[in-house]
């Protein structure tokens, strides 16, 4: 009802128009108009109405013919002020001028020039700084002010020059009034426009980003719907929110399964063992990034994974992604290669035993008298056949290192074991290069300790192996000793050239020797200390080098004390 | 009359090597002899109770695993020690426990002679 009431209002009253000001004027001018001719009509009714009932006339006929003057002219001027092809200033113009002969009616000219309704032309002149332009006004005080003069001439009495004063001061004011009005309502008008011009700008910017991030949106989901590795975006909670159809494909599982849930949901599946999916559960998570892609069978297929927390702008985490690659070829491959490298070195290791063995037997005279250069031939024979030997026991150990084959056996053993095996297996070596080996154990170390006495002296006859091929002169000392209560260490300290830092953080890499004319002189293909390594950290601990170039180098073996296993206690009760 | 040497039998499939871990065993003072193949030692321990075995573990026919299970079943063998001579070290660890010691290859002559010299029974 009221959207109806203000619908039928803005019909009555808006006037269609291009420029603003006019569009204002003329909806001005219509409101003046529909409120006089609604007056003027009630008027007339009332008038009727009072002289019907008083079966007399109040008005005399030249009235009742002005009033329904009025009337039709007020419609008429509406009708104008509604057609676009007619100028609103010449409409609203006309319409203040009819207004003026209107006033030589409404007193008799003696009382208009005395001054009695004098007040009425302020109308047309307000008006016209409302309805024509702001300084109209003054044209309608001079046309007011000559229309006294005519009436004053006319009833001959005396001209009312402050009236006239009063008209020029009215249009003065409403000028200066309608003036301000007009200026303010231009710049709102200059407001609105730049605003409107803003808006579209911002508009404009605004669907191009859209497009933009669209396009990018639609660049990654190719990429993640074409790529061969599998994908898992988790939330905060550590719920998958973005998969790829590999990831489906890797795991055999429907989206459903992988969608909305969280890792441990995902890897409910009997493709995968106890073990191995603990191992993912631990390795991938939230905030942390795996420093190398673990290995999991899943099925028939072999998997690699890593993961990184996803950050946002400020570095927050806001999340974390798995990547899956199937690394079943490369698996089958690195099989493949350990398992022919091991077979060659043990297929190696029998020719070059017979070899060893004959050239010993030469040397030593087993089968009759050799003379010196014999003995010194036989010597090199044996000597080069050793190190191939152990270039061959060396890449055993690294294809079962690698294939994960390394088995430890704990056992309780003497700590001297370790010194009086490395010095039957060492002190020849090292005498021969005019070194020597000593070694000392500590008192607080205890005499039997539990550990893989085979791999532990493995180990130590390696780095002690390495030290005597890296020392011209001078000693080659171990120490063994309790570092706490629950490890304890060795060191293996040599009089040699030393390694610089830079190539300090590359010793343990498998295949590499330091660069330089050492490689050559000291032969071997660089696997000793990268298998030592292994070891160590196969069996809980840790290796450190500490060297100064032309001093020496010591590396220092930390390993925990292990806990007696279950069948050692059994066998101690 | 003088008292007979002991016995060594060496089980190793490589002739070289047989021939060189005779000799050694040799050396040590040991009466020896090689056999070639599984089955040809199974047979030749039928005849003969050795005092030293070595025995690699990778034979054609019958493996040195089941020749070591042979001896360990046979009271006959209570007094011959078993040395296993094998390249394999992961197999050679497993069997520590059932042999006497365990060499992994490359074992050189004085290697196993002095070892042999050690393990000859007190005449």
């Amino acid at each position: 009802m009221r959207e109806r009431l203000i619908r039928f209002s803005n019909l009555l009253l808006d006037v269609s128009a291009a420029d603003p000001d006019d569009a204002r004027r003329r909806k001005l001018l219509n409101v003046i108009l529909i409120g006089t001719g609604s007056l003027n009509f009630l008027v007339l009714i009332t008038l009727l109405s009072i002289s019907i009932i008083g079966r007399q006339s109040v008005l005399d006929g030249n009235a009742w013919a002005g009033a329904i003057g009025l009337l039709l002219g007020i419609f008429l001027f509406a009708w104008g002020n509604r057609r676009p092809s007619l100028p609103g200033w010449a409409v609203s113009g006309t319409f203040l001028v009819f207004l003026l002969i209107l006033f030589m009616f409404v007193d008799t000219p003696e009382q208009m020039a005395g001054g009695r309704s004098l007040f009425v032309f302020t109308i047309p002149i307000i008006m016209a700084s409302l309805l024509l332009y702001p300084a109209a006004s003054f044209i309608f005080a001079g046309l007011s002010a000559l229309e006294i003069w005519y009436l004053a001439e006319k009833a001959g009495a005396l001209y009312n020059t402050f009236a006239a004063i009063g008209f020029f001061l009215v249009a003065l004011v409403s000028w200066l009034s309608a003036r301000n009005r007009e200026q303010a309502l231009r710049e709102v008008r200059a407001i609105n426009k730049e605003l409107d011009q803003r808006v579209v700008e911002r508009t404009r910017e605004l669907s191009e980003a859209l497009r933009r991030e669209s396009e990018q949106s639609s660049q990654r989901q190719a990429i993640l719907q074409g790529i061969a590795d599998g994908v898992m975006v988790f939330d905060t909670q550590g719920k998958v929110i973005l998969t790829n159809p590999a990831l489906i494909r890797l795991l055999e599982l429907p989206l459903d399964k992988i969608l909305n849930r969280n890792l441990a949901e995902v890897l409910q599946s009997t493709k995968i063992s106890d073990e191995e999916r603990d191992l993912i559960l631990r390795s991938v998570g939230y905030n942390q990034a795996t420093l190398a892609p673990i290995r999991v069978k899943w099925g028939v297929r072999t998997l690699s994974i890593i993961s990184a927390p996803v950050r946002d702008q400020k570095g927050r985490a806001i999340g974390h992604v798995a990547v899956m690659r199937d690394f079943t070829r490369e698996a089958e491959v690195e099989q493949m290669k350990n398992a022919f490298v091991a077979m060659v070195s043990h297929e190696l290791r029998t020719p070059l035993n017979a070899i060893l063995g004959y050239s010993e037997m030469l040397r030593d005279g087993f089968y009759g008298a050799v003379n010196e250069k014999q003995s010194n031939a036989a010597d090199r024979i044996l000597s080069n056949s050793s190190r191939l030997l152990n270039i061959v026991s060396d890449l055993l150990d690294q294809a079962r290192i690698e294939a994960g084959k390394l088995k430890f056996d704990y056992k309780l053993f003497h700590t001297s074991d370790l010194t009086d095996n490395l010095h039957s297996v060492m002190d020849k070596l090292a005498r021969d290069k005019g070194l020597e080996l000593t070694s000392r154990i500590d008192a607080n170390m205890p005499e039997q300790i539990i550990g893989d006495s085979h791999r532990l002296q493995q180990v130590l006859v390696n780095l002690v192996n390495n030290a005597v091929k890296f020392t011209d002169k001078g000693t080659v000392d171990v120490h063994i000793y309790k570092v706490n209560e629950r490890h304890w260490g060795f060191d293996v300290t040599d009089t040699g050239q030393g390694i610089a830092p830079d190539d300090q953080k590359h010793i343990f890499d498998p295949f590499r020797q330091l660069e330089g004319t050492v490689t050559r002189s000291h032969g071997g293909i660089g696997l000793g200390l990268a298998i030592v390594k292994r070891l160590v950290e196969l069996m809980g601990g840790q290796i450190f080098l500490k060297s100064v170039v032309g001093q020496g180098s010591t590396f220092t073996i930390i390993l925990p004390f292990e806990p007696p296993r279950q069948e050692e206690k059994e066998g101690e009760k | 009359m003088t008292p007979e040497k002991p016995f060594g039998l060496i089980i190793e499939d490589d002739p070289d090597l047989s021939n060189i871990f005779s000799e050694a065993v040799h050396a040590a003072g040991f009466e020896t002899e090689f056999v070639l193949n599984g089955r040809a030692a199974l047979e030749r321990l039928h005849g003969v109770t050795p005092n030293l075995v070595i025995l690699d573990l990778h034979l054609p026919e019958v493996s040195g695993k089941d020749i070591l299970e042979y001896i360990r079943s046979e009271p006959r063998f209570e007094k011959t020690i078993v040395v296993i001579a094998t390249a394999d070290a992961i197999m050679g660890e497993s069997l520590r426990d059932d042999a006497d010691f365990v060499l992994i290859k490359p074992i050189t002559f004085a290697q196993l002679r002095d070892m042999s010299a050690r393990l000859k029974p007190v005449a």
